[in-house]
């Protein structure tokens, strides 16, 4: 086990955005967690890795680190690409001391390698297109060897092209560091070509569990509806419409 | 019961109360999270954890980018005062205190306090600006998944860098003002330059060169900790990052004139 989520609660003012939720990823395992906008599914990501604290359950981890890839990167805009990846090396008290300048080099150039970008260490965020901006937080988040890697909507505003080359990292991180991996996204392509298992979130609660394949089999309301992007089902947009 | 009290929500005092209510609720939200990351600042720096190569480049965007606007705005008020009360001292045969007046003036408020509105309209303004945008994208969050104390990262070399600069930044001012008055007090009341220094040599005491630089300190730690907070608290977008700032420049000019009354009352009551 990787990540076990017990009986997860989590409420914005009165409102709960997450209710009650459970499930485990296992480690070289990926979980796809689903659903509407707003339906709690970055919520649930953020909980886990810490950034927001949950109100009732439990968020069971293996030690070891947790990395988050962002919907936007999220890289440090005012430092290169270099200084990006290797920022955890550097600036983390129980790292900073531990590699060397030429080490700390060599880790950037093979984790810059493994997401296809190697040589572009001395351009600035600004300067590169958003399938590599994304790609470059991949290696980012991968530095310090996590046990879990979250992603999320990792191919939110990419082009088709550059979204399945995303998806072809997904799966190749998972591969390479045996990491449980949850993706949060909305994407059919994402769901099916990296995921192992899905859940589906719906005001906060999960309304289905199972496989991609079990999903695509639309035996259940919720994921039938998803599926067929239908406006008719049991899912209204305005019920579901919670701020993440 | 229940129609009065339906009514007394609708009536204007209620609105007027809820709303007093919220101002002083969002006032001592603030106050709590500039507390909480000072105190978290001052941890940080008594056990040294300071990165010095961001200490630098802070300095530098602390010290020299707002230099050049710091000494106009400096030198502007030495100008505007000395034009205006220069002659009016020389036709009443006050001519020699000139040089006193303004030195005294300049050393123990303009210097620092102009400095100060300098400081916040050029740096306050850019810290809180960068600082919210980092959040509404992300790049905060990103930090903290990373393991790395965002406030340790993000505060300390910024506050460090306006407890540093700030003084060196007032005592310049404060030279320029000076020179600035000379020429002034030449120009408008034909005062020569010898009897200005001399005059103005007369009106620095020790006493109000050290509570000027220790009031500098205070400031330039104060802005950039009011700067950070608010920007690192940010929230919602462009908009977010707007109200941060302006946040930031409001409490930062009242955090100041507060500084500057306290200093006032310690030290010349």
């Amino acid at each position: 086990m990787s990540i076990e989520v017990k009986n997860l609660v989590k409420k914005f003012g009165d409102r709960k955005v997450i209710d009650n939720i459970s499930f485990k990823v296992n480690d070289k395992e990926t979980l796809a967690v689903v659903g509407f906008s707003g339906s709690g599914k970055s919520t649930v990501l953020k909980l886990i890795c810490g950034l927001i604290s949950k109100d009732e359950g439990e968020i069971i981890t293996s030690p070891g680190d947790i990395a988050m890839v962002f919907q936007y990167s999220a890289l440090f805009d005012s430092i290169n690409v270099a200084d990006n990846i290797s920022f955890a090396l550097r600036e983390r008290r129980d790292l900073r001391k531990k590699y060397t300048e030429e080490q700390i080099k060599d880790i950037v150039e093979q984790k810059l390698e493994l997401v296809g970008l190697k040589g572009i260490e001395k351009l600035f965020p600004s300067e590169l297109s958003g399938g590599m901006q994304k790609r470059v937080s991949f290696a980012r988040a991968i530095v310090t060897e996590p046990k879990s890697i979250l992603y999320d909507e990792p191919t939110a505003g990419l082009d088709p092209i550059s979204s399945t080359l995303i998806e072809d990292y997904i799966v190749r991180l998972k591969e390479e560091t045996n990491a449980a991996s949850i993706v949060v996204t909305h994407q059919m392509s994402t769901i099916t070509r990296t995921a192992d298992r899905v859940i589906m979130l719906y005001n906060g609660k999960i309304v289905f569990e199972g496989t991609p394949e079990e999903m695509l089999r639309q035996d259940n309301e919720y994921t039938k509806q998803f599926v067929t992007a239908s406006l008719d089902g049991p899912m209204k947009m305005m019920e579901g419409n919670n701020d993440e | 019961m229940g129609m009065l009290h339906k009514y007394y929500k609708q009536s204007a005092t209620y609105k007027v109360f809820i709303a007093l209510i919220d101002i002083l609720t969002d006032f001592l939200d603030t106050l709590g999270k500039i507390t909480q990351n000072g105190i978290c600042v001052i941890k940080s720096l008594l056990k040294g954890h300071i990165d010095f190569k961001e200490l630098i480049y802070q300095c530098s965007r602390f010290g020299v980018s707002s230099l050049p606007i710091t000494l106009t705005i400096v030198g502007m008020t030495s100008v505007i005062v000395t034009s205006q009360v220069a002659l009016e001292m020389v036709k009443q045969g006050g001519g020699n205190y000139i040089g006193m007046m303004m030195s005294i003036l300049i050393i123990r408020e303009v210097a620092v306090i102009m400095s100060g509105f300098a400081i916040i309209s050029m740096i306050g303004s850019s810290l809180a600006s960068e600082l919210a945008t980092m959040r509404v994208t992300e790049q905060i969050d990103a930090i903290e998944v990373l393991k790395v104390n965002s406030v340790e990262y993000l505060f300390v070399p910024r506050v460090l860098s306006g407890i540093l600069m700030m003084p060196f930044i007032t005592l310049i001012a404060a030279a320029v003002g000076i020179i600035a008055g000379a020429i002034t007090a030449d120009l408008f009341a034909g005062l020569n330059y010898r009897a200005y220094f001399d005059s103005a040599w007369l009106g620095i005491y020790m006493k109000d060169l050290w509570v000027s630089l220790l009031k500098a300190v205070f400031f330039g730690g104060t802005i950039a900790l009011i700067s950070c907070s608010c920007g690192y608290f940010a929230s919602g977008g462009a908009k977010g990052v707007g109200l941060a700032t302006t946040k930031a420049v409001v409490w930062s000019f009242v955090a100041i004139v507060i500084w500057d009354m306290i200093f006032a009352i310690a030290f010349f009551f």
